[in-house]
């Protein structure tokens, strides 16, 4: 899952301010009353609920009002085929389009459900996975009053595989579904046969090329919903107007600069287990400067008290925001982390010296997280919430967060590199960015390392850290898993890619071991029961025997709402609001 | 008549003429420029400026020196340096003195947010770093503004067209728009060595800056060595055969002191705030403590940290007001119409 800004430095760690912060101590100046409940953060994994039924009723909930929201950030495509960043992806799964199955908000367990949508439950595997049936609802309707058939669902899923189409889109269909290495999709390979959907009736039974277990979260994806075929879903146009079937539809929209959703009527909540339609518009605005958005939320006036914003608040203005008990802050699964270049750091005592070395709680403030809200001290690769993750230590003795100098020189001695070279990325024209490699490299130094950082700019970061052959030897990196589960963990983030071929994909420590290749392989095809362990004795595993990356830290969310504003939660699978509770209260 | 009269009158008329000789010299002894610095001496102003502008200096060249005397740190580089966990809550905030806690000595002007460094530190050394960029680009563009000036002035036919057309030229060129995209190129050609880096954004802001500040000196002298190359003394000269670069630099570039003093005393201020100006908007200097840069940080912070923006706010407009009222009383002193 890519964040809000279609630069994944972002989440990298010292690069820019959003994600993560430190643990650590503080000078005991404020009430850490907002501080993240961290053991259940993107706590899903127990709880999905295949009964539940429309429609969803809010007590005390009352219809009407506009929300507005804004944002610094614009919307980077809103085609539910290819929309993978956390705005376009949270906006659209949750008001406009709907998919097989969806993601609810339960206030009493403070947690994500996950929930029927256009499936009549959620899903029937065959025995080892390869195969999963979804029996389609029947009554619901696009908004321009056009029945959804499940002709339209294998459209859709379809269309999912088309990577040429849309290059920034998910792919997990082309990994799991039958025939995903080969087929290309309906626009860049019209000629090729679409083996993985059958459907009798209103069933789709969908055929994996591998064990799939957790095919009822994809399911959750945008772009696991309906498309009917033909020229309206041209990809030109339909990125501009998806045809909505959740409870909002397209009215205005200016791509980057303003969006308009309207109440759709066609949406009937009693086919709908999960969303409600409360407002009547959403009118969203983007391109606003963050400093700008806090005056407005903090001041909350006039229009503002019915205004929401899912930018994370400055760390100048969280002082002032939390006072006025508007921010609702909550955790989500990134963790942000240091990769050595695996090929050119091959001790693994330098890479353990680096982790006693960094500067957690220096390059937290430096970079403007907040200690305890949007910064959370991290361990293994996996976050808290994630079912199965275990709390260990990958560095022994290392207390998660603190630094300590000395150890790290000890080892650096005992591994003959006193004054070893470390090279990384950081943006010159980004003010934070400087500051914070200021701050690791006093800290590198400090500890026995050269630090050689290299001076970059925000726009050529990305390119450059996904080029193997940039002359750095430790790329900073973050990661935001798609659902809760190690398998959106270890492939995208250690598994072996073709790095001849420089293909470096999320996996910026280009780390490659056999053994682990073959693990992962061998976790995906045991019984569904066994796998979340599995995932954690392997995070374990690597991180302790191998160590190809240290977190920085893990993520979390402090986001502002209007006094009018209900049912503001975060969503802890994705860090975007709960919008599907948000109603107004004029 | 008797002969002794007339040795009598020898003697007077001597006298005479020794007293008048005497005179003249008193009368003809002063250049412009001595009359202009003597007028400058009685402008009230023009004193008050150059005491500030004095004060404004010491403490630039003497910052580093000011720094360690008061043990204040704008780096990581002394082993004694804070770190931010040091000094900095966990909100980003201050732990000691300003905008929550009570005034400290040991940080009479507080402590930067997220960073950790002290403000006055950082202050001295982005002064200092100013004055570095300003003076050097001003001495380079006059270098440049005065000779290209002279030779457009005196040279007739083509030379002087095509350099009057670069002047104006290079008049019409935006320069924000010139030091943006001047900016990521000396990033990616020096970035990968962070000494050279230092050295290399320090020359390339002096580069933009002369590459677009030349021109208004060139116009200036390339007006006045018009109307000066028609008068007699260069065209006596030229008869005589004097080389051509010696009737410039010799003949004519002392007659117009005046004009580029004043120009070089108007064109500080303006490079001071044009650094401040291209660092607040991150195309200025990463590795130098700037002034511009900190009012970059320290925008968001206006309501609930205003001393961290407003300290470089008026250190900027102190020193461009005082070298803009200095440069204006130098040139109404230059002006032989002004009284005062």
């Amino acid at each position: 899952m890519r964040l809000k800004k279609p630069i994944i430095a972002i989440a990298a760690a010292g690069a820019l301010a959003l994600t993560a912060c430190g643990g650590g101590d503080d000078g005991g100046e404020r009430e850490s009353g907002t501080d993240v409940n961290q053991d259940d953060a993107g706590n899903t994994g127990d709880f999905t609920d295949p009964e539940r039924e429309g429609p969803v009723e809010i007590e005390g909930a009352k219809e009407g009002g506009t929300v507005k929201v804004i944002s610094q950030a614009g919307l980077n495509t809103m085609d539910p085929t290819e929309a993978y960043y956390q705005n376009t992806w949270s906006m659209l799964a949750n008001l406009v389009t709907r998919s097989l199955t969806q993601m609810v908000y339960d206030e009493e367990q403070d947690a994500m459900v996950l929930v029927p949508d256009l499936a009549t439950d959620l899903g029937t595997p065959n025995d080892d996975y390869t195969e999963w049936t979804f029996t389609l609802r029947e009554g619901v309707k696009y908004e321009n009053g056009e029945e959804v058939t499940p002709e339209d669902i294998a459209f859709g899923l379809q269309r999912s595989m088309d990577r040429e189409q849309f290059p920034e889109g998910p792919s997990y269909s082309n990994e799991y579904f039958l025939g995903g290495d080969e087929y290309g999709g309906p626009y860049s390979d019209p000629k090729g046969e679409f083996e993985a959907v059958e459907i009798n009736g209103m069933d789709i039974t969908i055929k994996m090329a591998k064990p799939f277990p957790d095919m009822p979260y994809w399911g959750t994806f945008p772009a696991m919903g309906p498309i009917p075929e033909g020229p309206e879903s041209d990809p030109a146009k339909y990125r501009l107007h998806p045809l909505a079937t959740g409870p909002y539809m397209f009215g205005e929209y200016t791509p980057e600069k303003s969006l308009t959703l309207v109440r759709n009527p066609e949406w009937d909540p009693a086919t709908d287990p999960g969303r409600t339609q409360y407002p009547d518009e959403y009118v969203m605005e983007f391109d606003v400067q963050s400093a700008q958005i806090d005056e407005i939320m903090i001041n909350d006036q006039g229009e503002a008290q019915t205004t929401i914003s899912y930018d994370d608040v400055l760390a100048e203005d969280y002082r002032e925001m939390e006072e006025t008990g508007r921010l609702a802050v909550g955790t989500f699964p990134l963790t942000s982390y240091w990769a050595p270049d695996y090929r050119k750091i091959t001790d693994i005592r330098i890479r353990q010296a680096l982790a006693w070395a960094y500067p957690y709680a220096d390059a937290d403030l430096a970079g403007g997280y907040i200690e305890g809200v949007t910064s959370v001290p991290a361990t293994s690769l996996m976050p808290p919430g994630t079912p199965g993750r275990t709390d260990f230590n990958p560095v022994e003795g290392h207390e998660p967060h603190s630094t300590d100098p000395e150890k790290a020189r000890e080892l650096l001695e005992e591994a003959g590199e006193v004054g070893y070279e470390i090279s990384w990325l950081y943006a010159k024209d980004d003010p934070l960015s400087v500051d914070v490699k200021d701050v690791v490299q006093a800290a590198l130094k400090e500890a026995g390392f050269t630090p050689k950082p290299v001076a970059t700019t925000v726009a050529d970061f990305s390119t450059l850290r996904s080029d193997p052959d940039t002359d750095v030897n430790v790329r900073s990196g973050g990661w935001i898993a798609d659902w809760p589960s190690g398998a959106t963990w270890f492939p995208p983030v250690l598994g072996c890619t073709e790095v001849d071929k420089g293909v470096v994909g999320a996996n910026y420590s280009i780390f490659c071991e056999q053994e682990i290749e073959d693990e992962i392989t061998r976790i995906q095809t045991l019984p569904l029961e066994e796998q979340p362990d599995a995932w954690g004795a392997l995070d374990e595993k690597i991180m302790t025997e191998y160590l190809p990356l240290f977190g920085i830290r893990y993520g979390g969310v402090a986001q502002m709402y209007g006094s009018k504003i209900e049912g503001y939660h975060i969503d802890n699978t994705i860090g975007m609001p709960t919008w599907k509770n948000i109603w107004v209260n004029e | 008549m008797s002969l002794g009269n007339a040795e009598n009158l020898e003697l007077e008329r001597e006298d005479i003429v020794h007293e008048d000789a005497t005179a003249q010299k008193e009368v003809a002894g002063k250049s412009p420029v001595r009359i202009a610095m003597g007028r400058l001496i009685h402008d009230r102003v023009a004193v008050a400026c150059m005491v500030i502008l004095l004060l404004l200096l010491l403490l630039g060249l003497f910052a580093p020196l000011i720094n360690s005397a008061l043990d204040i740190h704008a780096d990581f580089e002394s082993p004694d340096a804070p770190r931010p966990s040091d000094v900095l809550a966990s909100d980003t905030y201050p732990k000691i003195g300003p905008p929550y806690e009570p005034f400290t000595w040991d940080h009479p002007l507080g402590i930067a947010p997220k960073i950790g460094y002290d403000n006055l530190a950082v202050l001295l050394l982005g002064l200092r770093t100013s004055l570095l960029v300003a003076t050097l680009a001003t001495v380079f563009s006059t270098i440049v503004g005065v000779t290209l000036g002279l030779v457009a002035g005196y040279a007739r036919g083509w030379v002087d067209s095509a350099l009057s057309f670069f002047i104006d030229f290079f008049l019409s060129f935006p320069f924000i728009l010139g030091a943006l995209a001047l900016a990521p190129i000396i990033t990616t050609r020096f970035g990968g060595e962070e000494s050279t880096l230092k050295n290399a954004e320090l020359l390339g802001l002096v580069g933009v800056l002369v590459f677009f500040g030349w021109m208004g000196l060139a116009r200036l002298v390339r007006g006045q060595v018009l109307s000066l190359r028609e008068r007699e003394f260069v065209q006596a000269a030229q008869v005589i055969g004097v080389p051509t670069w010696k009737i410039l630099f010799k003949e004519i570039l002392p007659n117009l002191v005046a004009p580029i003093v004043v120009a070089t005393s108007l064109a500080l201020p303006a490079y001071v705030a044009a650094e401040a100006g291209l660092s607040f908007l991150g195309i200025g200097l990463s590795e130098w403590p700037s002034l511009g840069r900190t009012i970059n940080q320290a925008l968001n912070y206006y309501d609930s940290y205003p001393l961290y923006l407003w300290a470089p706010v008026v250190t900027v407009m102190v020193l461009v007001v005082a070298l803009n009222l200095l440069g204006d009383s130098v040139r109404d002193a230059f002006d032989p119409k002004t009284r005062r």
